[in-house]
């Protein structure tokens, strides 16, 4: 990322590794809001399904905090170089984490509805994605904590994996509510959560991204490959 | 961070896309025994700004001193290599002196105006070279004040003292000075150094608006202001050229260490 030396001021470094630390910290947070939701969801447990909703304000606090310290660095500090692009990559990645947070806000807004109606199968294939997007969140907050391009770049390869889980769960869930009418409701707010999920993971990649450029200085290819089919021709056929 | 596609000894960068105005070849330079510039290579671009950075004792103002051969009134100083301006060795001591200096001028960090009338500061170097009538040269060293932005406060006094004049003026004047000649090629030496913020913003729009004429040569221990002003950046260390390359790669994404470390402020 940068030479390994120390700036010659020192308060400088101090304010560098300061940001750092806000950035994993906040990542930590939302980690542990996803987490939270899909415990709340299996619990169906309205009240702390709340708090966790009331939660996200702490990670919406910390991405404002962290836009002042950006300001100021770029204000007094004049970050050149590598320096700048960290500046540039905090900014970035703080505003996907806080869409992160929100994204886990919602899972556990809607796990609400669904604990007031009979619990329905599909839910437990939630856990698998939600497990599978913290792991990715996880994996890219140590990539940036590191500055580890190369750890980075391999979340955002695996990112199918989540995306291909979601296409099946959504098949899972369509499958439902053919069956039983009765099943729309729960499934439907089941949908979105998945949605919202595999979101979180898109919004991992935007992290990996911006490690990668913060440590190279160069874009990663975009030629991802996208495997959430659900909005694909095949998928309308489905219900004929 | 990836290594730059440079060679690493002092590497010949072709400009991208601008005529060469200046090619250093091969540039040597020593005084009292002591080699102080070591195989320089680069080519200026025309009508840009080239910025030349570097801690103290790198040599760029070394450097600088030489596209004028500014050196050749102290003894014991010598060159090798060769510098062409459009296409002759400057460095060639059958290239005359008055013709380089009328060719590229040079602005200093301390202000120096002659201690004569405004008006005779700018006409005194033109006379050197040229025979015009008064009218002639009434407009000519309009021309030049108004090049250098300070025709509108000084139009009302030309025949004061330039020694009157704030240190931002003065400053002016000299490049009102430089430019009078009409060089092709203008060297500046840290010409903001000795000016407050608000005069060092004046002379920075000044080179802004002074590179469609003229190639400009700038040296400045600021960083922030070859960031601002300048279109590639030299980064200079005990005497070698180290890398070369527009400002906007240098500041964002320099290919070597040491120029990452000097720009970042942990040299030392």
């Amino acid at each position: 990322m940068n030479s390994g030396k120390d700036h010659i001021i020192k308060s400088y470094d101090d304010e560098l590794t300061r940001l750092t630390g806000e950035i994993v910290r906040m990542g930590e947070l939302a980690v542990t809001q996803l987490e939270a939701a899909i415990d709340v969801l299996e619990r169906r447990d309205e009240r702390a399904a709340q708090h966790v909703v009331g939660n996200d304000e702490a990670i919406d606090q910390l991405e404002h905090e962290i836009s002042q310290d950006v300001i100021r660095l770029l204000a007094l500090r004049a970050p050149m170089a590598g320096d700048l692009r960290n500046v540039y990559a905090a900014l970035r990645i703080a505003a996907d984490i806080e869409r992160i947070g929100d994204y886990a806000a919602n899972v556990a807004k809607r796990s609400i509805p669904l604990s007031m109606v009979a619990p329905v199968t599909p839910v437990t294939g939630l856990s698998h994605l939600a497990g599978l997007a913290a792991s990715e969140v996880r994996d890219v907050l140590v990539a940036y904590r590191d500055g580890d391009h190369e750890r980075a770049y391999q979340v955002w390869k695996n990112d199918v994996v989540l995306d291909e889980a979601y296409t099946g769960y959504f098949r899972q869930l369509l499958t439902y509510m053919m069956e039983d009418p009765r099943n729309i409701t729960p499934c439907t707010h089941l949908l979105f959560m998945a949605k919202n999920i595999e979101r979180i993971g898109d919004h991992a990649t935007n992290i990996a991204e911006n490690v990668w450029y913060q440590v190279t200085g160069e874009p990663l290819d975009k030629q991802r490959n996208k495997r959430d089919l659900t909005s694909s021709p095949e998928m309308t056929k489905l219900g004929e | 961070m990836t290594d730059s596609a440079l060679p690493t000894n002092s590497p010949s960068v072709e400009a991208p896309v601008a005529a060469t105005k200046l090619a250093v070849r091969d540039l040597h330079f020593y005084y009292n025994g002591f080699h102080a510039l070591k195989g320089i290579n680069m080519e200026v671009p025309e009508k840009q700004v080239t910025a030349i950075i570097g801690p103290s004792g790198c040599g760029k103002s070394t450097l600088l001193r030489i596209f004028n051969r500014i050196y050749s009134i102290y003894p014991k100083l010598e060159a090798k290599g060769e510098i062409i301006l459009d296409g002759e060795n400057i460095l060639d001591s059958r290239y005359s002196m008055n013709r380089l200096r009328s060719k590229v001028g040079m602005v200093f960090q301390k202000p120096v105006p002659f201690p004569m009338t405004i008006f005779e500061n700018v006409a005194y170097g033109i006379r050197h070279h040229e025979k015009l009538s008064k009218s002639e040269m009434d407009d000519r060293v309009e021309q030049a004040l108004r090049s250098a932005a300070l025709w509108d406060e000084v139009k009302d006094k030309l025949k004061q003292n330039a020694l009157g004049l704030s240190g931002g003026q003065q400053q002016r004047l000299c490049i009102a000075r430089a430019v009078a000649l009409k060089p092709e090629v203008l060297l500046l030496d840290e010409p903001t150094s000795a000016l407050d913020p608000i005069a060092t913003g004046r002379i920075e729009q000044l080179v802004e608006e002074l590179k469609s004429q003229f190639t400009i040569v700038i040296v400045t221990h600021n960083m922030q202001q070859a960031a601002r002003v300048s279109d590639l950046t030299a980064f200079m260390y005990l005497g070698e050229l180290i890398e070369f390359d527009q400002t906007e790669k240098i500041f964002t994404k320099p290919g070597k260490k040491q120029t990452e470390d000097y720009i970042t402020g942990r040299f030392g």
